[in-house]
């Protein structure tokens, strides 16, 4: 089974013997860095890594030959639909826009289910983590990585009360990468104490035994403290705690990434709080990898408000560095996970990478400045780990409420979240290991007592899952009404009936989102949207964000809402594209009969990027068809195209229009139309015209012989000339 | 920690190298964690031994059953493995079908004669 661009992914191929299924490969994978100076088109990169096969290059990229550099940093996408057969679909788009870590959420309360959970039942905010899902997920993935020609990080969460079940599962099942933190569970899952750390130094253990990438939890204490930044000192002291029990319990260094964010965004002075964190833990815990998470504590719903944020966060990455750049999109704050903003989050930190590639050789950080501020961080860390030595250990301090206490340590203001040792979910459930303890199998942390003589624990039981995978009891479904046959029944009968509707979360689940500006306070726009959409047909019309453009003056409002029909895909009419000739039939013609054109923006419009695409020999333009032209500049005037093209004895007049308002384009046509037939040329000189709101039709009825809107190529426009003059030479 | 004793480590600690000063930072981090590690290699909990287990070849299913009825008997702490791996030796089944017969309630008589000496 292979994946082909122009076709779907089939969820119900990949569902197909998916108890015969193994993992290709095991343990985590970096992009492969190419060296310094390597060149993508006409461009030398110092930080990017080994291209993709296929991929969607950014918006700009047509500008420079669509290339697609791919910076050295993995790229996370974060996937929660809660179900699994649409995240599936949803990670093969993101890998096209270089997402190489996928990162699985689990469904709200899985951390509190003491067991593993089977089968596929939907889940909310993320899915059930199974076996199923699980393998059903890596399979595509096997499939998106080849399609794509990178490898692919799977990852999702070794937490909660049944950490060490989920590490084996994931150990067994090819997942490249997990979350790990004890402190996650004790301080926000309100899971025992003891039972977590038990817990996490097996996990632990078996995730090094399949070379598992463990990110840490410590940014939580950001997201979660009243005042961010004010627990800076605590973010350094809670790495550490997870980074010194993860060595301990067997995961060498490189494969221990530390979740760090920028704890602070404007209006505050971000910068100089954001840049001395980021120096100082990145030189405290050197050897370590690190995944640099976007900011999320202050976003609320507007999407460019993330995006800046989050352009800034990966420029301290660049300045710093990161061996991950995670991407989070504001969804929660917009009700659904729309999809097609993760893509935009992949985006954004391709885009920022790319165009930073390389600043560390002409800037670099200002020591003597920094480094008082970076001591004191280092300081205020060490003095907060006295404390706790002084108060009895980690589990007193924990009691204590010492934790995400939102005092700039050593200033506590007693909002910390406290844990009882002796309480919580899970207590009382860890025994000590007798003198007698044995467990046979391999990687198993911890004392073990196992009969002398073997040359491998599991050897006692001939051999265990993680050496021997057909020993893996593979469980298909428990629920007979919850489960991803039942989900996907009725959209094979729609699908086989060529019906769909738009989607946001899950298939045909009919969702859109519309945009306005209302002319009013926030009120009344608010009432007036809702009013709007439902006078137009949707259901369900929900704001998901609103911005005051001025307290009376207007408000712009996002809608989301769902489409109450279906639409048939066969009784769509799509536009046929124009018949092009090839490159060489071009050329031919061009040989035996010499093209010259005339070219320009018209009017006032200075917009000349997409000219100069269609005209130069370097991006594909005529010339490279032998086609000569000769270039007026931007904003000429329409006399002044006429007459060039008179004097120059051209075929065709080739004018860019950007400028659209007042309809000024149409106005554009017509004078070169009407002027050309005054002076007695139009049959001689061909008028094209091109521009990102021009299409053929509104070119031809304003007079004009073509038009060429968004995506056009120099080709199309040589391909049409010479057809032109081909029928030309057919009439005379 | 009072103002005073904040005082006199602070000024301590600004006397210290950068190295030194990471050097301190680790060497606390390893005494706070030493005992939790510790703890951690002397103990065991229902989830661990579910993941044994598992990679005896249980399901989940499975796993659950027998560690909860070896919980209940208060011999988690000789490794519910090392149970399932004893009664099969005892009886001479494959692991997996003799955990599948202490699940039907068969052979604990024998677990509490070899784990709890009772005879």
């Amino acid at each position: 089974m292979a994946l082909h661009p122009d076709q779907k992914l089939d969820v119900s191929k990949i569902l197909e013997k998916l108890e015969e299924y193994r993992p290709r490969r095991k343990g985590w994978t970096w992009r492969v860095p190419l060296p310094p100076g390597s060149k993508v088109g006409d461009y030398s990169y110092r930080e990017i890594s080994q291209p993709l096969q296929n991929s969607v290059p950014l918006p700009p990229a047509k500008y420079f030959n669509h290339i697609d550099p791919q910076p050295q940093e993995v790229i996370t996408a974060e996937i929660a639909s809660g179900r699994f057969e649409d995240d599936i679909r949803r990670m093969r788009m993101a890998a096209w826009h270089g997402a190489d870590h996928i990162m699985v959420i689990r469904t709200l309360g899985q951390s509190h289910f003491d067991g593993l959970i089977e089968g596929s039942p939907e889940g909310v905010g993320g899915i059930p983590i199974t076996r199923k899902e699980i393998r059903a997920t890596r399979k595509a993935l096997d499939l998106v990585e080849d399609e794509v020609g990178r490898p692919i990080n799977f990852h999702s969460y070794v937490s909660g009360i049944a950490g060490p079940e989920v590490a084996v599962l994931f150990a067994e099942e090819g997942v490249n990468g997990a979350h790990q933190d004890p402190q996650y569970n004790v301080l926000y899952r309100g899971i025992n104490p003891i039972r977590s750390f038990v817990d996490a130094a097996v996990a632990k253990h078996l995730m090094a035994s399949v070379n598992m990438l463990q990110i840490d939890g410590a940014h939580n204490a950001n997201a979660s403290s009243r005042v961010a930044w004010k627990v800076m000192p605590e973010l350094l002291v809670q790495h550490a705690i997870n980074c010194v029990y993860s060595t301990k319990a067997g995961l060498p260094k490189e494969l221990i990434a530390l979740s760090t964010v920028p704890p602070m965004t404007a209006p505050a002075p971000e910068f100089r709080l954001n840049f001395v964190y980021a120096l100082t833990v990145r030189e405290l815990f050197q050897g370590f990898r690190f995944r640099a998470q976007m900011n999320t504590r202050y976003i609320e719903s507007d999407l460019l408000d993330a995006t800046r944020i989050h352009v800034l966060d990966t420029l301290l990455s660049r300045l710093t560095s990161a061996d991950i750049q995670s991407t989070i999109t504001p969804d929660e704050g917009r009700n659904v996970p729309w999809h097609v903003n993760s893509i935009r989050g992949v985006e954004t930190a391709k885009h920022t990478l790319l165009a930073l590639d390389g600043m560390k050789e002409f800037v670099e950080p200002n020591e003597k400045a920094l480094r008082g501020a970076m001591r004191d961080m280092k300081i205020r860390a060490i003095l907060y780990m006295q404390d706790i030595l002084d108060n009895g250990g980690y589990f007193e301090a924990v009691h204590q409420g010492f934790f995400v206490d939102s005092g700039f340590f050593p200033e506590r203001v007693g909002d910390g979240i406290a844990r009882d040792k002796d309480g919580e979910l899970g207590a009382g459930t860890v025994v000590p290991r007798e003198s007698d303890y044995m467990a046979p199998v391999c990687h198993h942390f911890g004392e073990n007592h196992l009969p002398d003589g073997l040359e491998k624990p599991c050897d006692l039981i001939g051999g265990c899952t993680l050496d021997h995978p057909e020993k893996i009891q593979y469980l298909d479904e428990l629920d007979e009404t919850d489960n991803v046959e039942v989900r996907m029944q009725p959209h094979r009968e729609k699908m086989a009936s060529g019906l769909f509707r738009p989607e946001v979360e899950w298939q045909n689940d009919g969702f859109i989102q519309l945009d306005m500006t209302i002319p009013d306070n926030p009120d009344v726009a608010e009432a007036a949207a809702l009013e709007i959409a439902s006078r137009m047909g949707l259901e369900e019309p929900t704001v998901i964000s609103k911005t005051v453009l001025h307290p009376a003056e207007g408000t712009y409002v996002e809608v989301k809402a769902r489409v109450p029909f279906f639409i048939r895909r066969d009784e769509l009419k799509i536009p046929e594209k124009p018949d092009v000739l090839d490159e060489a039939s071009v050329r031919q013609f061009v040989g035996n009969r010499p093209i010259k054109v005339v070219a320009g923006t018209l009017g006032n419009d200075e917009h000349s990027v997409g000219m100069r695409e269609i005209l130069d020999i370097k991006h594909g333009g005529i010339e490279k068809f032998g086609m000569k032209y000769v270039y007026l500049g931007t904003s000429v005037p329409v006399e002044k195209m006429i007459d060039a093209a008179i004097e120059t004895g051209a075929d065709a007049i080739l004018s860019s229009m950007i400028i659209t308002h007042n309809e000024v384009h149409l106005k554009g046509m017509r004078q070169l139309d009407q002027l050309c037939r005054e002076k007695g040329i139009r049959d001689k000189v061909l008028l094209i015209c091109g521009g990102t709101q021009i299409n053929n039709d509104m070119a031809t009825e304003n007079g004009m012989d073509a038009g060429f809107g968004r995506g056009t190529h120099g080709i199309d426009v040589a391909s049409f000339i010479v057809k032109a003059l081909q029928q030309r030479q057919r009439n005379s | 920690m009072d103002e005073k004793k904040v005082q006199q480590r602070r000024s301590e600690l600004e006397a210290l190298s950068d190295q030194q000063l990471n050097e301190k930072f680790w060497e606390l981090a390893e005494r706070i964690v030493d005992p939790l590690i510790n703890l951690a290699h002397t103990h065991t909990s229902p989830s661990i031994e579910r993941s044994v287990l598992l990679r005896m070849g249980f399901n989940s299913l499975q796993a659950k059953v027998l560690v909860d009825k070896i919980f209940e008997r208060g011999l988690l702490g000789k490794g519910a493995g090392h149970i399932v791996w004893r009664i099969s030796k005892e009886t001479s089944l494959p692991v997996v079908k003799a955990g599948l017969e202490l699940i039907e309630g068969r052979h604990w008589d024998e677990v509490d004669r070899v784990f709890k000496g009772v005879h």
